[in-house]
C-alpha cells in the first residue's frame, strides 16, 4: 500500500470509529434508544425470530386460536386449606398452580398441533387425525384399556393411536414414549376432560 | 424291489424286507400315515374308513372328554358345549361310529370321512367336494379340526352349531344324497350295534338329531391347536422361523389380517366367526340377478332343506350369508375361515378357487375383486414378494405339530406350485398403481353432463 | 418379476361387461324381502339362535308400497379426493359410488353431486373428480363445497361445472342449488396466502375461519327465483352446509339461516338436501324438511350439542373398516315434494327415513336405533 492509500485507510478506519462512537451525540449528550442495551437485545431477538419462525411466534396462543382446547384443571383448591400454612411440603402458590396450568397446557396444545398436521404425524395419505376426530370427537379416551380383538389384545390409548398411525394415516408407528405420542395422548385425554372413566367399552 | 440307493448289496431276502421297510418309514412319506404306508384308497378319493381310524388313533389322545382340551380356556369352552349333548365316551364312540359309517349314504359310498378325511387334514383337499354318483358342490369342505371352536357352522352360517351342521350333509342330494332324516335312521336303525350304542349315549332309540347330537360329541374332540406357532406364543422363541416370525408382524400390521383373522388365548382359530365380503365370489359372476332368482326359489319352498340344497348345487351357492339372512349387506359374504391348520387344508376359499397359499396372499394383496358389495377392509397391500413369504411362512407354522409331516409336505408341493403359476397375482392392483372400481366405473361410460 | 403378471380377473371383467349389458337388472329394493316363511320353519324348529338367522327387512323404515315415488334420483357426496398417487382410498370410493348408481336398475333421473368434491381445491384434484364423473350413466347435476373453493375463490369450479348458484325443473318439482359456504374475509387480514386460507377452511374444526352464510345476493337470487312459485309447489333445495344452525366449531352451521327459512317460511313444505355433514341427519323445522347426505371418504361424528330431535344416529362406524360410515344412496321424490331418503351405506343395510316419518314429526316410519351410539 502506498503512503497516501496508508492515510487514506487510517483516516477512514478512524471516522468510521468515531461516527460509530460519536455519530448519534449530534443529537445529544445522551445515546439514543437504538443504542440502549434494550434495543439491542430487541435487535438481536429479532433476529433470531426471523430465523425460527416457528419457535419464535406465540404458537400456544395462536394454536389455541386455531382449535378449542379444554383447559386444564385449575387447582385452585390446593391454595384453600390451613393444614399448609408456613410450611414447605403441601404449601402451593398462586405461582406454582400458574405454572402447572401452563406447562400442562403446551403439551397438549402440542398435541393439537400434531393431531391436525398430517406432515407431522409422519402420514403420506394427506390423512390427518382431525379428518375423523375434529376437536378429538369420537375418540373416547376414558374406554381405554380394553381388549380390541382386531388387534388381538388388550388396548391402551397409546395402541389405538398407533393403529390410526399406521392404517387411515399411513405412517410410521410412533414409539409408545416419544415426544409426539406424548403430546397426542396429552390432547386426546385433555379433550375428553369430565367423561367418566369406563375402560373396557366398545 | 429294488433297494433305494440301486446298489448290489448282499442281503438276505428277509434283510431285503427289512432294509426296504426301514428305508420307507425313514424317509419322508408322500402323505399322512401310519407306518409309511400310502394310504389305501377308497369311494371318492378318500382313505378307506378303516385305515383312517387307525390314523385317527394316532392322532387323538386318550383324554377326559368331559373337560376342555388341553390348553383351551375351560370357562370358553363351556361356552361351546350344548347343554344338552355333554360329552362323555359313549357319545364320542357313537359319534366317531356314525362319522365312517358309509351306510348313512344313498349308495353306501360317502361318510363324513369321506371329504373330511383323517389322513387329508379333515378335509379333502381338493377344490369342492364329490358326494353320491360322483356328483359335485359348490363349496370346499371346511376342516372339521377345531371345527367345535367356531361360533357359526357352514360358510354361510346356515347352521347354528355343530350337532345340528352333522345333519345336514346326510340329506343333502350332491353330498350323502339321503331322502330325509328318517331314511337316514331307516339304514343304521336295524342294526343292533347301533340301537344299544344310542341307548347307551342318549337313552332313546335311533334318531336323527341324536345321529347329530354324537357326530357333534366326537368331532368336539378334534381339538388341533398345539402348533408350533402357538408354542412360540407361550414362550419359545425358538419354535417358529425368523421367517414365520415376521409374517406374524405382517400378518399383525402391514397386512392388517388380524382384523377379521382375529387370534388370540380365548379365540385362537384365527377367525372372527362373521360374514364378509372379500371378493373371492365376484370373480365370475352378476350378484343382483342371482340374488333375484334365490328369493324366487325360497317363495315355491322356504325349508331349511331348500336352502341347504340351494346353496351346494345352484350358483346362488356364491350368494353366500345372503341366503341366510337376505340382508343386503351380506350379498356374496363368507364366514372368515379359520387359520389353524390352514397349511393343510387347500385349496381355499369358500369355492377353492385358490389353490396355494400364495395365491390367497395375491387375492388379498391387491384388495380382492371389486364388486358393489366387497367388504371396507379389503385394501391393496402393496406386499413385497418377501413379506408374501413371510406371511405363508407364518399361515404354516400353525398347523398343530401332529400334522408336520402332511405340513411339511402341502409347504413343498404349494411352494412348487406356486412358483410355476401365480394366477392371482396383479401387482399393479397391489402397489395401488391401478384401482379396484377405476374398470368398473370407466365401464360403463355414460353421456354425464 | 412385476408387470408380466395379470390376474385372472382382468379377462374376467370383460366377461362381466358383457353379461351387464346383456342382463336386465332389477330394483334392489324389490328384491331385498323377507321370506317370512323361511324365517317361521327355522322358528318352529327351536334351532335358531338371534345370531345365525336373522332375516331383517333391508330398506328399514320403508314407507307402505302404495305410496309410490313420482321419481328417484341418486346422490355422491363428499369426495374430498387427493390425486390418485397421494391418495388412492378416496379415489376409489368415489369410483365405487359411481360404480354402484351406475348399476341401479332402473337408472335414477339425474344423480346429484353434494360438493367438496376435492380435498384442497386444487386443479388437478377437481379434475380427477369431474374425468370419475364423466362415467356416470345418469346426467349429473354438481354443487360446490368449500373444499372445492377457498383454494382459488371458485375459478377452476367454474370452468369446469359452471355457476355455482343455479336452479331447474324438473317432473313438477323446483330445484334449487345453493352456494352456502361463503365465509367472511377471514385471509386478507392476517396475509393467509390461498392454500393457508384453504387448509384454515379444509379444517373442520379450525376456529380461524368464519361461519358459513348464504349472503345477501344469493338471498335476494332466490327470492326472485322462487317469486313465481305457487305456496303448494314441490321444492327442493340444495345446500352444502345445513341451512340450519347445528354446530358453530365444525361449520354445521349457516349464519344466515334464519333468513334463508324465512324466503322458504311461505311454501307449504320444502326438503333441504345438504352435504357436509357425512353422516345420517334428518330435522324438520316447520314447513322444512332437512336431510343429510353420506360422504363417500370419511364419516363425521354426531356433534356434541344442538343435534336435532329427529335424527336417529347412524350406528359408530367401525374404524377397522373403512368404508363403515360412508356410502351414497337414493332420494325418492314424492308428487307433493316430500322425499324419502335413502342411506346406502357401504357394507350395512341401507336406511330408509321415509317422508312419513318427517311428516309425523317422527312418529311414523321410524328407522331403526344404532347398536352402536355413538360418544
Amino acid at each position: 500500500m502506498s503512503p497516501s492509500a496508508k492515510v487514506l485507510a487510517v483516516a477512514v478506519t478512524c471516522a468510521i470509529v468515531a461516527g460509530l462512537v460519536f455519530g448519534c451525540a449530534e443529537e445529544g449528550t445522551r445515546p439514543s434508544a437504538a443504542q440502549t442495551p434494550d434495543a439491542i437485545v430487541a435487535d438481536h431477538m429479532a433476529q433470531w425470530k426471523a430465523r425460527n419462525p416457528d419457535r419464535a411466534n406465540p404458537w400456544v396462543e395462536e394454536e389455541k386460536q386455531r382449535h378449542k382446547i379444554q383447559p386444564s384443571a385449575d387447582n385452585a383448591d390446593v391454595l384453600k386449606g390451613e393444614q399448609a400454612a408456613g410450611q414447605t411440603y403441601g404449601n402451593y402458590t398462586q405461582r406454582d398452580v400458574l405454572v402447572w396450568a401452563r406447562e400442562t397446557e403446551k403439551l397438549v396444545v402440542e398435541g393439537s398441533r400434531i393431531f391436525h398436521n398430517a406432515g407431522r404425524l409422519g402420514g403420506t395419505v394427506g390423512v390427518s387425525c382431525d379428518m375423523c376426530h375434529p376437536d378429538a370427537a369420537n375418540t373416547h379416551p376414558e374406554t381405554y384399556p380394553k381388549f380390541q380383538p382386531q388387534m388381538g389384545r388388550v388396548a391402551l390409548l397409546r395402541d389405538m393411536i398407533n393403529w390410526c398411525i399406521q392404517h387411515p394415516v399411513r405412517g410410521k408407528a410412533l414409539a409408545p414414549d416419544s415426544p409426539e405420542m406424548r403430546a397426542l395422548e396429552a390432547y386426546i385425554v385433555a379433550q375428553r376432560k369430565g367423561e367418566k372413566l369406563d375402560y373396557g367399552k366398545h | 424291489m429294488s433297494s433305494q440307493t440301486g446298489l448290489r448289496v448282499p442281503l438276505g431276502r428277509f434283510g431285503w424286507c427289512a432294509a426296504v421297510l426301514a428305508a420307507a418309514w425313514l424317509c419322508p412319506s408322500p402323505t399322512q400315515s401310519v407306518e409309511g404306508a400310502v394310504p389305501p384308497k377308497g369311494d371318492h378319493g378318500a382313505a378307506t374308513m378303516d385305515y383312517q381310524l387307525q390314523v385317527l388313533a394316532t392322532l387323538v389322545p386318550k383324554a377326559d372328554v368331559s373337560q376342555a382340551p388341553k390348553g383351551f380356556d375351560p370357562v370358553v369352552w363351556a361356552a361351546f358345549v350344548p347343554k344338552d349333548n355333554e360329552p362323555n365316551d359313549k357319545r364320542v364312540a357313537l359319534g366317531r361310529k356314525l362319522y365312517f359309517e358309509t351306510r348313512l349314504s344313498r349308495d353306501g359310498t360317502v361318510s363324513c370321512a369321506t371329504c373330511h378325511d383323517v389322513t387329508r387334514g379333515f378335509t379333502d383337499q381338493i377344490k369342492v367336494s364329490e358326494g353320491v354318483k360322483d356328483q359335485h358342490g359348490q363349496r370346499n369342505a371346511p376342516t372339521v379340526l377345531n371345527a367345535a371352536l367356531l361360533q357359526v357352522v357352514f360358510l354361510d352360517g346356515r347352521s347354528p352349531n355343530l350337532d345340528h351342521q352333522a345333519t345336514q350333509p346326510i340329506i343333502n342330494p350332491v353330498e350323502m344324497g339321503m331322502a330325509d332324516g328318517a331314511a337316514a335312521v331307516k339304514a343304521i336303525a336295524a342294526d343292533a350295534e347301533y340301537q344299544k350304542a344310542f341307548q347307551e349315549a342318549y337313552g332313546r332309540p335311533v334318531n336323527y338329531e341324536d345321529i347329530g347330537r354324537a357326530i357333534g360329541a366326537f368331532e368336539r374332540t378334534l381339538v388341533f391347536i398345539d402348533s408350533p406357532f402357538r408354542r412360540f406364543l407361550e414362550g419359545d422363541t425358538k419354535a417358529i422361523s425368523a421367517e414365520a416370525r415376521a409374517g406374524w408382524e405382517i400378518f399383525n400390521g402391514k397386512a392388517r389380517c388380524v382384523t377379521c383373522h382375529q387370534m388370540n388365548l380365548s379365540n385362537p382359530l384365527g377367525t372372527d366367526n362373521r360374514f364378509h365380503n372379500v371378493g373371492v365370489s365376484a370373480r365370475h359372476q352378476d350378484f343382483e340377478s342371482l340374488a333375484v332368482r334365490a328369493l324366487k326359489a325360497f317363495k315355491e319352498d322356504p325349508s331349511e332343506k331348500k336352502l341347504d340344497e340351494l346353496a351346494l348345487s345352484t350358483p346362488m351357492s356364491e350368494l353366500g350369508r345372503f341366503m341366510v339372512t337376505k340382508n343386503r349387506s351380506d350379498i356374496g359374504a363368507f364366514r372368515t375361515l379359520m387359520l389353524l391348520n390352514v397349511g393343510i387344508s387347500p385349496p381355499y376359499m369358500h369355492d377353492g378357487s385358490l389353490p396355494t397359499l400364495w395365491d390367497v396372499m395375491d387375492h388379498y394383496n391387491k384388495g380382492g375383486e371389486a364388486n358393489p358389495f366387497l367388504d371396507g377392509g379389503m385394501e391393496p397391500l402393496a406386499l413385497s414378494e418377501r413379506e408374501i413369504d413371510q406371511m405363508v411362512a407364518f399361515l404354516f407354522s400353525l398347523t398343530d405339530v401332529r400334522f408336520a409331516a402332511e405340513n411339511e409336505r402341502q409347504f413343498a408341493a404349494q411352494k412348487a406350485a406356486a412358483a410355476k403359476s401365480r394366477a392371482f397375482r396383479d401387482e399393479n392392483m397391489a402397489s395401488r398403481r391401478k384401482l379396484a372400481f377405476e374398470d368398473r366405473s370407466e365401464g360403463a361410460k355414460g353421456s354425464g353432463k | 418379476m412385476s408387470s408380466r403378471h395379470i390376474s385372472v380377473e382382468t379377462r374376467y371383467i370383460e366377461d362381466r361387461q358383457q353379461v351387464f349389458g346383456s342382463l336386465k337388472n332389477l330394483d334392489r329394493r324389490s328384491f331385498l324381502k323377507v321370506s317370512a316363511a323361511a324365517l317361521a320353519a327355522a322358528a318352529a324348529n327351536g334351532l335358531v339362535p338371534p345370531a345365525a338367522f336373522m332375516p331383517v327387512s333391508v330398506a328399514h323404515g320403508a314407507p307402505a308400497a302404495k305410496e309410490a315415488p313420482a321419481f328417484r334420483f341418486a346422490y355422491i357426496s363428499d369426495s374430498h379426493l387427493y390425486a390418485k398417487d397421494l391418495n388412492d382410498r378416496f379415489a376409489r370410493a368415489l369410483m365405487r359410488a359411481v360404480d354402484d348408481v351406475n348399476n341401479l336398475d332402473p337408472q335414477p333421473d339425474f344423480v346429484f353431486y353434494g360438493g367438496d368434491l376435492a380435498q384442497l381445491g386444487q386443479s388437478h384434484e377437481l379434475d380427477l373428480g369431474a374425468q370419475i364423473l364423466k362415467n356416470l350413466k345418469a346426467p349429473l347435476k354438481i354443487m360446490v363445497g368449500e373444499h372445492d373453493w377457498y383454494l382459488d375463490m371458485g375459478a377452476k369450479w367454474r370452468s369446469l361445472f359452471g355457476e355455482p348458484t343455479y336452479s331447474w325443473d324438473h317432473k313438477g318439482v323446483h330445484f334449487v342449488v345453493l352456494m352456502s359456504v361463503v365465509e367472511k374475509d377471514f385471509w386478507t387480514a392476517r396475509g393467509l396466502t390461498p392454500m393457508q386460507r384453504m387448509q384454515t377452511v379444509a379444517g373442520l374444526d379450525n376456529g380461524v375461519q368464519s361461519s358459513f352464510m348464504v349472503g345477501t345476493e344469493q338471498r335476494t337470487w332466490l327470492e326472485k327465483d322462487l317469486a313465481k312459485l305457487p305456496n303448494n309447489a314441490p321444492l327442493i333445495v340444495f345446500s352444502h352446509s345445513p341451512l340450519y344452525k347445528l354446530y358453530k366449531n365444525w361449520n354445521f352451521w349457516t349464519d344466515d339461516a334464519d333468513e334463508v327459512q324465512a324466503i322458504l317460511k311461505r311454501f307449504d313444505r320444502v326438503v333441504v338436501i345438504h352435504g357436509h355433514t357425512h353422516q345420517l341427519l334428518t330435522n324438520r323445522i316447520g314447513n322444512i324438511h332437512f336431510h343429510g347426505l353420506l360422504s363417500t371418504a370419511w364419516p363425521w361424528p354426531y356433534a356434541p350439542q344442538g343435534m336435532p330431535e329427529l335424527t336417529i344416529q347412524m350406528s359408530r362406524p367401525d374404524p377397522f373398516n373403512p368404508n363403515d360410515g360412508c356410502g351414497d344412496g337414493e332420494v325418492h321424490v314424492h308428487a307433493d315434494g316430500l322425499v324419502d331418503k335413502i342411506y346406502n351405506l357401504w357394507n350395512r343395510n341401507p336406511i330408509t327415513v321415509a317422508k312419513g316419518y318427517t311428516e309425523s314429526g317422527g312418529k311414523k316410519c321410524v328407522p331403526p336405533k344404532p347398536n352402536r351410539p355413538g360418544y
